[in-house]
């Protein structure tokens, strides 16, 4: 196994098999060097990369699965770094999903080069990142949350949500409004106005 | 029953096989249904109607109702998820006729719970909105696999709908296996000549717009002119498709999005933006001419709030203009001298003139600086009412007299008088209820008092601002996105302070003029027997006061409107009663039928009688009149029997069923009455329409004698496998359900999928490609391809959403915990481009806001978490194939106890998901404080989203078994919105 120097720790080590890859010139926001290592890109002790091109995979379809056997167990997120650079992508894109999918890759697709190495960047950047920005946690203002809660209402828009916001006041009130009421806001039809009072007023179990 | 609904029922029915029934809109497609299911006998089978509309469900049923002796066997009800299984399973053998959901039916017929043998057929209605792998072709399909000789007899009313893309209407057909197709235009031969007969007597009035509503229009096609020409300038859309005339339909959104759509993920942000302005600007077109002068000005700030800087069209100049006249129209700037202020009015005027304009700016600026501005520059009010409403009125008196002109000529016939007292309603038809409400309150209380009243609820917000505002002094520095009140100009630098100090002004006399109206409506609230004068005094506050009976019926407030709405009812009976005269009593027989037939909505009609207004003693009379708003969808003319008609607002539609209802009443004498803007957009759109139906049906003319439908011997429909599959398989599911001890032919497929998933085309594909699905209601995933592999499937507008929300975080949080192979399937459209986003979009730098890293953060924390790419639906189904090759079939009764709560049992062919009003957990579970563990019990602890908002804290704690989320719901439930700001 490769020794990883102290101020390697926060590069990408690159394996030399990729020398001479283009795609090594868009990994511009991290640091990254040669070493001798059996995956493509090692993103952190226990990450790492293979790169593929489809292309390439046409030509040489078993190459996925050897590349996949030779890596060790343990790495806990192996990466295939998928590169769509054909047209006719069903057939391929099947075959290479099948082979990670079964032999415990993640796999991702990039249709740039440019896109692959923004993927091999932010994994090594996030290394450490919570997931707190795809937990859900929006943005926490008012009216962005009002927002949020009442476009769950199919075509209600955000010109909408301002104009029952000024209408009612608060959204209790505006759950409570009469249908009348929601018509009597421009810009909110009957359907909507329908769709309004449906959601505030049938119940949530429609039991017989 | 018109004659041409005889003809097209004969040709419909000379194919056992069924057909496709494409008549022009307004046609009374339900009455040609409700015929259609007359013929109908119970020893021929069940019949199953599908994809009706709530409204279409309603009016064919009260159509049936109406015809005599109503056969109870022919009244069809409706097959719904909460009945039993077993109950469904008696029903679909009954001989009776059922309007059914596609889910429901798919998911029955996918269980073998259908006896498909004993189904006489399918009537599918909106076959405009069908695909090939839309649920009702999946059932359509099973359904002939089954049963080779029931008919499937579908209804459109949407010509254009039908020809939205390459030979639509061939690929329904196709899809429905049925070969003929039947054309109904508004010109074809026998329509025009049953509908032409005896037609209606027309008066045709143009109303001219006044001035400024002529500028606002002039300078919203303008605005529209430009974006169009922005919008070619990026050749990503068809030149020919571009027009403004195209832009004022609905449709426009869809032509465009039909062709941006493949190609949406690489557009820049520009294109986008221009295709929701072009959205907005065909909104202010429409509303110019509904809206009255005060809404429509709200309208805009409320607009300039939410649409904010993003717009390309705000800042264009013509777009200023449209701000400029719309306020014009309502009030406008003087110095109490009397001098007219007219600060930014007059952009196009020489530069000298200019600087004149900018001194007496000034001049004002320093006149105010001493004293209270709103001493010195005072708001006046203008006002404009909408020119159709005085028209409306005219029109209505004229009425009133011919009829009293007539009643007199008749003499002492009393005969001849009641009934033409039966005759007598009037109806005026209009766009929606909101206008309904509206012209209704102009008729009875004057068309000033309908727009100070706007007017007084407009400035009563801004006082409710003003409050606001003056608690945060500090802000108000800086009048930042106060609508159109405030930093109105995209000012040029040289300009900058006088238009501030301008705009200051402006703010301080509208506020001046808010208090004063919410000091008057105060006392007003206070004291509303005390009697006012109607005071002509100077503006403002003397305008305000009202006689005594109008402000008992005026108050504005929001929170007391239907309070008063009720107030304005009792006010009618109580003026029937000591009016005593004859009309209302007819009317009101009138009412009762409406309300005994239900079909009528109570909230759509307005009832109004001459008798109310009690201050205007010499106006002229006029007859009862009744609103009707077109967009509720409800055919009352057979209801009303009205003998004048007044159309409001131009409605293609409508027209027709007018001519309908006078071609099936030809003895009635009936008077149509057309209010048109003269040279508006609501006159060429309502032209338009009608070319565009007839180009429509002339496409479909010509698609019809190119049709290539290939039939069996039998002159059927053959099935259309484009797989190599053999037609068999599509028979598997049924096979194998109903024969357990047969032999396997092959290793069938199974996957289970999710009840909700049916909304999707996938299950429909995954069962053409011969697998076998089993629909049962799952916690986890989507679908289960074997005991190990459980799949979430995000199609990208999902991706997207889910990631937001972190609705996807949870999702596949909890398939980790279940299965050994979670999986999240990435779905693009077949017709949309497959990549993320443009090579120009990625950006130079890791952002936290790319998909790029919310889908690295993904695969980082769930490193066991498998992604699926798939190209398209079908694509997924080799996917899906090739991933269970290998694997054992899924356990059904394992996949749905899956993380369902232990407390919670298991109901067998229970169709849970279709017993949830979805959008209100959606809403519910959007809400602050609520959480993936607690929104069961709110659900339990109230029946409604409308309940909830009524709970105490205390409450709300219990069922959220925590203080501090309660808290945070009912403060967030609570919380004032910011007005305007």
């Amino acid at each position: 196994s490769p020794y990883i120097s102290v101020q390697n720790r926060n590069a990408i080590i690159v394996s030399h098999r990729q020398k001479g890859n283009p795609l090594l010139k868009h990994i511009r926001n991290v640091r990254w060097t040669f070493a001798d290592v059996l995956c493509d890109y090692l993103l952190g002790p226990n990450s790492c990369a293979l790169y593929l091109s489809l292309r390439y995979h046409l030509l040489h379809p078993d190459y996925l699965y050897h590349r996949i056997r030779e890596l060790q167990k343990n790495f806990k997120l192996r990466v295939v770094l998928c590169h769509v650079d054909v047209e006719d992508v069903i057939k391929p894109l099947q075959e290479v999903t099948r082979t990670a999918l079964l032999h415990d890759c993640t796999l991702l697709c990039a249709w740039s080069l440019e896109e692959c190495g923004r993927y091999l960047e932010t994994i090594k950047v996030y290394e450490n990142k919570p997931a707190d920005i795809i937990q859900g946690q929006t943005d926490t203002d008012y009216l962005s949350r009002l927002q949020h809660s009442l476009t769950a209402v199919r075509h209600v828009n955000k010109t909408d949500v301002v104009t029952l916001g000024s209408t009612f006041g608060s959204l209790s009130h505006i759950m409570d409004a009469s249908m009348e009421d929601l018509a009597r806001c421009p810009g909110i039809g009957e359907r909507k106005v329908r769709r309004l009072y449906e959601t505030f007023h049938e119940p949530f179990k429609r039991s017989a | 029953m018109v004659q041409f609904h005889e003809h097209i029922i004969s040709d419909l029915l000379e194919d056992s096989n069924g057909g496709l029934v494409v008549i022009s809109s307004g046609l009374a497609l339900h009455k040609l249904v409700s015929s259609l299911l007359l013929l109908h006998s119970p020893s021929q089978g069940t019949l199953l109607i599908l994809s009706a509309t709530p409204s279409q469900r309603s009016s064919i049923i009260s159509t049936l109702e109406s015809f005599e002796n109503p056969n109870p066997n022919l009244l069809p009800s409706e097959i719904t998820s909460e009945l039993s299984a077993q109950y469904r399973h008696s029903l679909y053998t009954s001989g009776s006729i059922f309007f059914i959901t596609s889910r429901i039916l798919i998911v029955d017929l996918l269980n073998s719970k259908v006896p498909t043998s004993n189904i006489a057929g399918l009537i599918i209605l909106n076959a405009h909105s069908l695909s090939e792998t839309c649920t009702e072709a999946f059932i359509v399909r099973i359904f002939r696999s089954l049963n080779r000789t029931g008919y499937v007899r579908a209804f459109s009313d949407k010509p254009q709908a039908m020809v939205s893309g390459f030979s639509k209407a061939e690929r329904i057909m196709k899809c429905l296996f049925v070969r003929r197709l039947h054309l109904w235009p508004r010109f074809q031969v026998y329509v025009s000549q049953d509908l032409e007969r005896d037609p209606p007597i027309v008066v045709d009035i143009r109303v001219s717009q006044s001035n400024l509503m002529k500028g606002i229009q002039k300078a919203i096609v303008e605005v529209m002119d430009a974006c169009l020409k922005e919008m070619r300038k990026t050749n990503k859309v068809d030149i020919e498709d571009l027009t403004v005339e195209n832009g004022l339909f609905k449709s426009f959104d869809e032509i465009v999005r039909r062709q941006l759509d493949p190609i949406w993920h690489t557009l820049g942000k520009k294109t986008k933006q221009l295709v929701s302005d072009l959205k907005t600007l065909r909104k202010l077109l429409d509303y110019l001419v509904r809206y009255d002068a005060v809404t429509y000005l709200k309208y805009l700030d409320t607009l300039r709030v939410s649409e904010g800087i993003r717009s390309v069209w705000i800042f264009a100049d013509s777009s200023h203009k449209i701000f400029e006249c719309a306020k014009k129209r309502v009030y406008q700037l003087v110095r109490s001298d009397g001098v007219k202020l007219i600060p930014e009015v007059k952009k196009a005027m020489t530069k000298k003139r200019k600087l004149k304009d900018g001194n007496t700016e000034k001049e004002a600026k320093v006149d105010s600086s001493g004293m209270s501005s709103s001493s010195r520059v005072v708001i006046e009010e203008i006002l404009e009412e909408a020119p159709k409403w005085k028209v409306l009125r005219e029109v209505l008196e004229e009425i009133e007299e011919e009829r009293q002109k007539q009643a007199m000529s008749s003499g002492g016939d009393q005969t001849a008088e009641i009934s033409e007292a039966d005759e007598s309603i009037v109806l005026v038809a209009c766009k929606d209820e909101r206008s309904c409400m509206q012209l209704e309150d102009s008729v009875m209380k004057g068309p000033q008092q309908v727009i100070r009243e706007e007017w007084e609820k407009y400035l009563r917000s801004k006082a409710e601002l003003h409050g606001i505002r003056t608690r945060n002094r500090k802000k108000l520095k800086e009048p930042k996105g106060f609508g159109i009140l405030n930093g109105v100009v995209p000012a040029m630098s040289r300009e900058d302070s006088e238009s501030v100090s301008i705009n200051t002004l402006e703010h301080d006399a509208l506020m001046a003029a808010a208090s004063e109206i919410s000091n008057t409506s105060e006392g007003n609230d206070v004291v509303t027997d005390n009697p006012q004068s109607t005071g002509i005094g100077g503006r403002g506050k003397g305008r305000g006061k009202r006689s005594k009976k109008a402000a008992a019926d005026v108050q504005t407030s929001r929170s007391t409107n239907s309070r008063n709405r009720d107030e304005m009812k009792s006010g009618i009976s109580v003026s029937k009663t000591e009016g005593g005269e004859t009309y209302p009593k007819e009317a009101d027989g009138c009412h009762k039928d409406i309300q005994k037939s239900s079909c009528v909505h109570r909230a759509v009609l307005w009832k109004h009688n001459k008798g109310l207004n009690p201050t205007d003693t010499n106006v002229k009379p006029i007859p009862v009149v009744h609103f009707y708003a077109i967009d509720s969808e409800q055919h009352i003319l057979d209801i009303m029997k009205p003998s004048v008609v007044i159309v409001y607002h131009p409605d293609m539609a409508f027209v027709r069923e007018i001519e309908v209802y006078k071609a099936e009443n030809p003895s009635k004498k009936l008077k149509v009455y057309f209010l048109f803007y003269e040279d508006s957009t609501e006159v060429q759109k309502f032209e338009a329409s009608i070319r565009r139906e007839n180009g429509a049906f002339e496409s479909l003319i010509r698609q019809k004698s190119l049709m290539m439908i290939p039939v069996d011997q039998d002159g059927r429909c053959l099935v259309l496998t484009t797989s190599s599959e053999p037609q068999a398989s599509t028979l598997q599911n049924s096979i194998t359900r109903k024969a357990g001890g047969r032999k396997e032919v092959e290793k069938e497929m199974q996957v289970i999928v999710d009840m909700r998933e049916f909304m999707s085309s996938l299950p429909n594909v995954l069962h053409q490609k011969g697998m076998h699905i089993i629909p049962v209601v799952l916690e986890v995933g989507d679908y289960v391809l074997s005991p190990l592999i459980c799949v979430e499937r995000k199609s990208i507008q999902d991706l997207f959403q889910s990631f937001a929300s972190g609705r996807l975080y949870h999702q596949v949080e909890t398939m980790m915990r279940y299965y050994r192979i979670p999986v999240l399937l990435i779905e693009f459209s077949q017709d949309k481009s497959f990549s993320f986003q443009s090579g120009s979009e990625i950006g130079d730098d890791v952002s936290l806001t790319s998909i790029i890293s919310k889908l690295s953060l993904l695969v980082m924390h769930f490193p066991r978490l498998r992604l699926v790419w798939s190209r398209s639906l079908h694509a997924t189904a080799e996917i899906f194939a090739s991933l269970k090759a290998n694997q054992d079939e899924p356990d059904e009764k394992k996949a749905v106890r899956v993380g369902v709560p232990s407390n919670e049992g298991i109901v067998e062919d229970d169709v849970r998901a279709e017993n949830y009003n979805t959008t209100a957990v959606e809403f519910l579970r959007r809400l602050p404080g609520v959480t993936d563990s607690n929104y069961r019990s709110l659900m339990d602890g109230c029946n409604s989203l409308a309940e909830l908002a009524l709970l105490s804290v205390e409450k709300l704690a219990e069922l959220m078994g925590g203080q501090r989320a309660a808290q945070t719901l009912r403060d967030f439930l609570d919380a004032k919105y910011p007005t305007l700001s």
